[in-house]
């Protein structure tokens, strides 16, 4: 039924499943600048030929020399204006593609490796191991972690610490419920956004509204409804209305549907929800990698006796001459607990094994080595769990059926 | 991969603004120099007035002239002026395009590679444990710096627990007790400190001071579980101060060293006597050969290069698991794993899907995702064991533990060698059984 292939080779193809994010997010950004480019041309296209054609027209009627040089100093002026913000955005374009060069350079690397037991892949994926815990510290808002780890281990370019922090700025100003810094995002990325349901926005300018019916500020309530809520009438309905009824019910009401508009909870879900906007409108997966890559190695790893109640070899430390298997070491063992074991078909058994009159089970020649090494007189061994002496008269045996 | 590289490269090259802001240039330009054209002619005009009494109408006269030719110029900027914008257009237009080739060429690469989903997240619930693990990789690592800017980061901001339906939390009372207690972590820099200072002077100062102390400090645990470590710190020390300490080819101090060696090993050995004779006895017999020690049966002791990296990696390992810890950071090797097990993962998740089927998340993999570790690393396997089941005759407890290796490693002659059978003993001997 097995096909047993024992094989270290690297199939490098099937090994970008984490790296997906990697090369989205610098060509999300090269996409949002160029469509910051691309907005301010248009604005500028539009502004400057009207302002020609009107000064042309107006110059034709009569208009003096001074105040038709003046106009095109004005358009001038405009274009250069134009200029300069498409020069910081091309020297941004440039870095970016930088950005993307270098890491189409790094997965390349990986095409170059034969073999899972290479030494240049301990090296690669060290350097995955410090990108997804950068980009753990950085969704979990440790900013300053996550800068100090990538610049010791110079893989700023590999990671980014910017957008995650900014994300991080935008969320926390949510938190301290202030709207202003998450609604200037939304118009930073209007042009990006219209792809995606919008639902943000509505939302932010809903919580607007409602923290001005907290206040009492009816009037002022209304009329912010009538520019920004009213529009959205055909996509949330339900909750335009409900917006308007909220105009008759204060905020310490018991009935549910409007103390549930007035409660606090709704700035925590605010933030959650710009920040799952945030990450999909730059492909970032929702949970961290992370999390996705340690719940499959702690799976595969995993074996029934790492939470056995009965004392394993691996966990004794003190009693053997075994490295600690990882998931019993100390950082993962709990982690490790709700996950499931890894599948295994087949035993993988020392030569020749013996049993202990205590049960314990050991190859031959290892335990005999291993109590020799002890320094016990030939004729004795050691269980290398237990400690306890036998007599090697007393070992027997074990045929596996 | 290499597409993906060529159609980048593309982009760089094609899809850039420089051109657009070429043309931004030439638009003002164009711009410019009608302005000039009419500032000079009214400068002109204004400048070659002649006496007074011309003024008034020479005024009007190049006014009304003025004012025709800054017309006429006007009229012929609104062409140029549009066409220069077009050609703008157009320069985005090519980097829009570049972009959707480039998008394209990603979307082609990552086609069966979806982003593993995490409808089953086991972790999201623990960020305290998985903040834990980090410290301690971190301190493990020697990171102190990175470590102590952490632990100050998740004190202040301590993580949220993501609780859903999906996210089974059955330890929850444990969770609290476990955040980073930072009594414990402070304890646990000092002790990978006290790792790294000892390290350092083995490795760079080949000061083995430092090592013996603490291996003579925890003597008895190494003696029981079955380390030479204690001994072969010794020996080494032995071998170099016999060599000529830090001037190996100075004669002078080579005399001094074996003098100091011998000395040396008059005072230290006799404790050892007991269980490492033979290696003793191998040592005052190689003092035979001393003027010609690189020629006698003695050469791998004394002339070996990579003695002082194994000892290290051998203090390492002993280091880590006295203090209950693995020698390799187990958040290294569970994620190298996982990367590795994730393709056979993802496709089992496929299948499930497909047929509508879910595992018990709790229990076994129904899939063997190919992983066992080598004797040396890891645990012998078998299927059908489980927790609860009493450990009758044959337990699960199969693995004999590594014995001390620094005897096959004596093979190896150069680091590479050295470090890639390290690798191996990660990802050793990975078995790939579809089963499904």
């Amino acid at each position: 039924m097995t096909a047993e292939l024992t094989t270290t080779k690297l199939n490098a193809e099937s090994h970008l499943l984490l790296d997906q994010p990697l090369l989205r997010l610098p060509h999300e950004l090269a996409r949002k600048n160029f469509k910051t480019v691309q907005k301010h041309v248009e604005r500028e296209n539009k502004d400057v030929l009207s302002a020609l054609k009107s000064t042309a027209n107006a110059s034709l009627a009569g208009q003096d020399a001074p105040k038709t040089v003046a106009s095109l100093e004005n358009m001038i002026h405009r274009l250069q204006g134009l200029k300069r913000k498409m020069e910081t955005l091309h020297g941004e374009e440039k870095a970016l593609h930088q950005a993307s060069r270098k890491r189409i350079q790094h997965l390349q690397d990986l095409y170059e490796i034969p073999s899972l037991a290479d030494v240049k892949y301990d090296e690669w994926s060290r350097v995955r191991l410090n990108r997804l815990l950068v980009d753990y510290l950085l969704r979990c808002g440790y900013g300053e972690s996550a800068k100090a780890l990538a610049r010791e281990k110079g893989i700023e370019e590999l990671v980014d610490l910017e957008v995650f922090m900014q994300c991080h700025r935008v969320e926390q100003s949510l938190r301290r419920r202030s709207t202003q810094e998450c609604l200037a995002w939304c118009a930073e990325h209007r042009p990006m956004m219209k792809k995606l349901d919008n639902r943000l926005e509505f939302e932010l300018r809903l919580q607007q509204y409602i923290e001005l019916r907290r206040n009492r500020q009816l009037v002022e309530a209304r009329q912010h409804a009538q520019k920004y809520l009213t529009q959205h009438a055909g996509t949330y309905l339900e909750e335009v209305n409900r917006a308007a009824g909220l105009l008759a019910y204060p905020p310490d009401t018991h009935v549910r549907e409007y103390s549930k508009l007035y409660s606090d909870s709704r700035w925590d879900d605010l933030a959650k929800l710009f920040v799952t906007t945030h990450h999909e409108l730059f492909s970032l997966p929702p949970r961290p990698l992370l999390h996705i890559a340690l719940s499959a190695g702690l799976s595969a790893l995993k074996t029934p006796s790492c939470h056995s109640k009965h004392a394993s070899s691996t966990a004794n430390a003190s009693s053997t001459t075994t490295s600690v298997c990882p998931i019993c070491s100390t950082e993962l063992n709990d982690l490790a607990r709700n996950l499931p074991y890894a599948h295994h078909t087949k035993s993988y058994v020392e030569n020749d094994p013996v049993v202990l009159p205590n049960g314990r089970v050991y190859g031959r020649d290892r335990l005999l080595e291993m109590s020799e090494k002890v320094g016990l007189d030939a004729g004795q061994v050691k269980d290398p769990t237990t400690s306890i002496i036998y007599p090697a008269s007393e070992i027997r045996k074990v045929y596996i059926s | 991969m290499e597409a993906l590289l060529e159609e980048h490269e593309k982009l760089c090259r094609k899809g850039n603004l420089s051109k657009s802001v070429e043309d931004v240039q030439k638009t003002i330009d164009l711009l410019v120099k009608a302005r000039d054209s009419i500032a000079a002619s009214t400068y002109l005009m204004l400048f070659s007035l002649g006496p007074v009494g011309k003024e008034l109408l020479t005024y009007a006269h190049c006014h009304l002239q003025d004012q025709n030719s800054a017309s006429v110029t006007l009229a012929k900027l609104q062409n140029p002026v549009k066409q220069s914008f077009e050609a703008v257009n157009s320069d985005l237009k090519d980097v829009y395009k570049g972009l959707g080739n480039y998008s394209k060429a990603l979307d082609k690469k990552f086609k069966d590679k979806p982003l593993p989903t995490t409808d089953y997240d086991a972790l999201s619930s623990h960020p305290a444990l998985i903040n834990r693990a980090i410290a301690m990789h971190l301190l493990r690592e020697g990171q102190f710096s990175v470590a102590s800017t952490f632990l100050t980061d998740a004190t202040n901001n301590p993580p949220r627990p993501v609780i859903s339906s999906s996210t089974p939390n059955p330890h929850a009372n444990i969770e609290v007790d476990l955040g980073i207690d930072s009594l414990k972590s402070e304890s646990l820099r000092k002790q990978f400190a006290n790792m790294y200072h000892i390290l350092h002077e083995l490795k760079n100062q080949k000061n083995l001071l430092p090592a013996i102390a603490w291996a003579r400090e925890k003597s008895d645990a190494l003696e029981t579980r079955g380390s030479n470590l204690e001994f072969e710190l010794s020996k080494l020390q032995f071998v170099w101060l016999f060599t000529g300490g830090s001037n190996p080819n100075d004669a002078r101090s080579l005399y001094l060293g074996q003098q100091q060696a011998l000395g040396y090993a008059r005072r230290e050995f006799a404790h050892f006597q007991g269980r490492y004779l033979r290696e003793i006895q191998q040592l005052s017999g190689a003092m035979a050969f001393c003027p010609n020690l690189a020629q006698s049966p003695y050469r791998r002791i004394f002339h070996n290069d990579d003695a002082w990296e194994d000892l290290a990696n051998v203090f390492t390992r002993e280091f880590c698991s006295l203090l209950g810890l693995s020698a390799d950071s187990p958040l290294y090797i569970a994620t190298t794993a996982g990367a590795i097990a994730l393709p056979t993962l993802l496709k089992l998740q496929t299948i499930m899907k497909e047929k509508r089927t879910e595992w018990t998340t709790q229990h076994e993999l129904p899939v063997s995702t190919a992983f066992y570790s080598s004797l040396q690393k890891g645990p012998l396997i078998f299927p059908g064991g489980n927790t609860s089941s009493a450990r009758v005759s044959l337990s699960l407890d199969l693995r004999l533990p590594s014995v001390e290796r620094t005897d096959d490693r004596r093979e190896s002659t150069n680091d590479d060698a050295l470090r890639a059978r390290r690798c191996a003993g990660i990802v050793s001997e990975i078995e790939q059984r579809v089963t499904i």
